[in-house]
């Protein structure tokens, strides 16, 4: 699916001053995808098609990414994140959902599952921030407000699209590689994104260490083992601190592991949720 | 023979010193997200543009400014109701969010626009040598509350010479038949949304060829003088107070002179545009109305 065809399915709704776009398609149990930095909801197109025959699923960009509001006024940490995340599910009435994420997309989960428990029905993280794990070289260097000045959009594309090139452990698709990106192209894009990863802060998750043993929902903890930006090690570690949570190691994959190993992360996914609806966890397809 | 380069206008992330203070107020002072290819061309001419925002800075922020552009955004809404409707939006699919951001962007210069005009038709008074000496007294004169209203969409636009190659023909074609030197800040924002861009420049390209149209950017162009003329405060924009500040008088009457004209235009099609959108009566109101600045009353003159 090109990215411009996904931005069409997006709907949009007010949030305070704020605008967040997302996609809603299909019917059945609700569940929320969050992304990570430097993409956009589109990061899960490719799931779409097969998820929503079964679940009402829900594909959000978050507050400054992607298509939702990008003005250079609001905090984006992953604290605020979580909250308007917790507002907007509140907007569009979704009371609880399962909730997968990627990235710092796994940070805002985790606060959620940790401070707004009611929200979250099952958890699953794919190669997630956490504990100290983020944030990375490359995002804090893009951060620095001096990046406004002395790297155009144009540029700061092609350092986004080399940075992110090492997150994969397969070649991705031009077009894929640059709808990741689309949102970046302008100036205005730009800003947002170095806002975004000025607002990159581990204590949001360092602060959250003695509550993972409180989450009681469900959860996969889904891992692409060559990752080089969140290291296999802390997928272990928050296996270990959540009661619920099993990990499953998907080889030959890099930090964007649903494109790496879709079918397979394809597979977990939906078996993972398709027991939502009718008990326990089943056991990991591996 | 020598082939001098033109200058291009300055984008915001490469302002630096008195251009990146002059951009920052302008975004307060006029309360928009960005900053229209009007300031940016006058910043690519050494000197010009902090001299021409240090004479209009006053004006700019006075409640009567405000009101003068609402009127001009309602004469702009009378005029298109006799040259129809464009329709654009029903000859394409745009997804919810897509249409959201449109109308926010097209909303975000229907508030602009009109004082941008103003502020061009105020500094061609004040090159001619018309400045308004009949200042009223400050206590008199209300002035808004600085920064941009927190729902305003913020200025995105598209590269100038985008890599998509429809949209280059796009944007040449709009050159071309405008007669612009360069593409303004609203078609690069439509330019964010191809298929939304090339379906309103269809419509719009016969609509902007035709006489009605024309009389009505004259009609604006003249009320724009007519109300830029009772500014509170006086433009003095002499040759020498150009010139001694590195600026070029003649660059400077040029530009303002092309820019008065191409802005009634671009108003019009703005508001034609959110007409597929709004009532006319909505449309005639400000989108973003101006507190008035709390202790902002007295207004004189700043020393820099």
């Amino acid at each position: 699916m090109h990215w411009r065809e996904f931005q069409s399915l997006q709907r949009v709704t007010e949030l305070g001053d704020r605008f967040i776009s997302y996609v809603d398609q299909g019917q059945g149990p609700p569940v929320v995808f969050l992304h990570g930095i430097p993409t956009w909801g589109y990061l899960w197109h490719g799931m779409l098609p097969a998820l929503s025959t079964e679940c009402r699923t829900l594909i959000l960009d978050l507050p400054g990414f992607g298509y939702s509001d990008k003005r250079d006024c609001f905090d984006r940490s992953i604290a605020r994140q979580a909250e308007m995340v917790d507002g907007w599910m509140e907007q569009i009435g979704v009371e609880r959902a399962a909730v997968v994420a990627h990235d710092i997309g796994g940070g805002v989960a985790l606060r959620l599952a940790t401070l707004f428990p009611h929200r979250v029905e099952r958890l699953c993280l794919l190669n997630a921030v956490c504990y100290d794990s983020w944030p990375i070289e490359a995002m804090l260097q893009f951060g620095h407000p001096e990046t406004y000045h002395k790297v155009s959009a144009s540029a700061a594309v092609t350092l986004l699209r080399q940075a992110l090139k090492q997150g994969f452990s397969h070649k991705l698709s031009e077009e894929v590689l640059e709808g990741l990106l689309s949102p970046c192209r302008t100036e205005v894009g730009k800003v947002s994104m170095i806002r975004n990863a000025a607002a990159l802060n581990t204590n949001l998750t360092t602060e959250l260490t003695h509550l993972l043993p409180r989450i009681e929902v469900p959860t996969q903890i889904l891992w692409g083992e060559d990752d080089t930006f969140q290291l296999v090690k802390y997928g272990q570690r928050l296996e270990s601190d959540i009661p619920d949570a099993r990990l499953v190691r998907i080889s030959d994959a890099r930090h964007f592991v649903m494109f790496d190993q879709p079918d397979e992360v394809n597979e977990h996914l939906r078996a993972f949720l398709a027991v939502a609806s009718t008990g326990p966890l089943a056991a990991p397809l591996q | 023979m020598f082939g001098f380069e033109k200058p291009s206008p300055v984008a915001e992330h490469e302002a630096e010193g008195e251009i990146e203070r002059v951009y920052h107020e302008i975004r307060q002072t006029l309360r928009v997200t960005g900053v229209n290819l009007i300031f940016r061309h006058w910043a690519s001419h050494k000197g010009l543009l902090p001299v021409i925002w240090d004479a209009m800075r006053l004006n700019a922020e006075t409640q009567i400014f405000e009101h003068a552009a609402d009127q001009l955004r309602t004469e702009a809404v009378r005029a298109i109701g006799s040259l129809g409707r464009l329709g654009a939006t029903s000859e394409i699919a745009l997804g919810d969010s897509q249409q959201y951001q449109i109308r926010a962007a097209l909303t975000m210069y229907h508030y602009i626009n009109p004082k941008l005009l103003l502020f061009a038709a105020a500094v061609r008074l004040g090159l001619e040598g018309n400045a308004n000496t009949h200042a009223p007294p400050a206590s008199a004169i209300g002035t808004v509350e600085l920064g941009f209203p927190p729902r305003m969409y913020a200025m995105e636009m598209e590269d100038p010479e985008p890599d998509d190659e429809r949209l280059r023909k796009i944007f040449a074609d709009i050159q071309q038949t405008l007669k612009l030197e360069s593409i303004n800040s609203d078609y690069r924002t439509l330019a964010l949304w191809p298929d939304y861009l090339a379906a309103v420049w269809k419509q719009l390209k016969p609509v902007v060829q035709r006489p009605e149209y024309d009389a009505a950017t004259s009609l604006l162009r003249e009320s724009a003088r007519t109300l830029a003329a009772a500014l509170p405060f006086p433009v003095h924009l002499s040759r020498d107070s150009v010139e001694s500040s590195g600026g070029s008088f003649d660059k400077a009457v040029e530009s303002t002179e092309a820019f008065e004209m191409l802005l009634p235009g671009l108003i019009l099609n703005v508001t034609f545009c959110l007409q597929d959108w709004h009532d006319g009566e909505t449309l005639a109101r400000s989108p973003f109305p101006a507190p008035t600045r709390a202790g902002g009353s007295q207004q004189t003159p700043r020393n820099r």
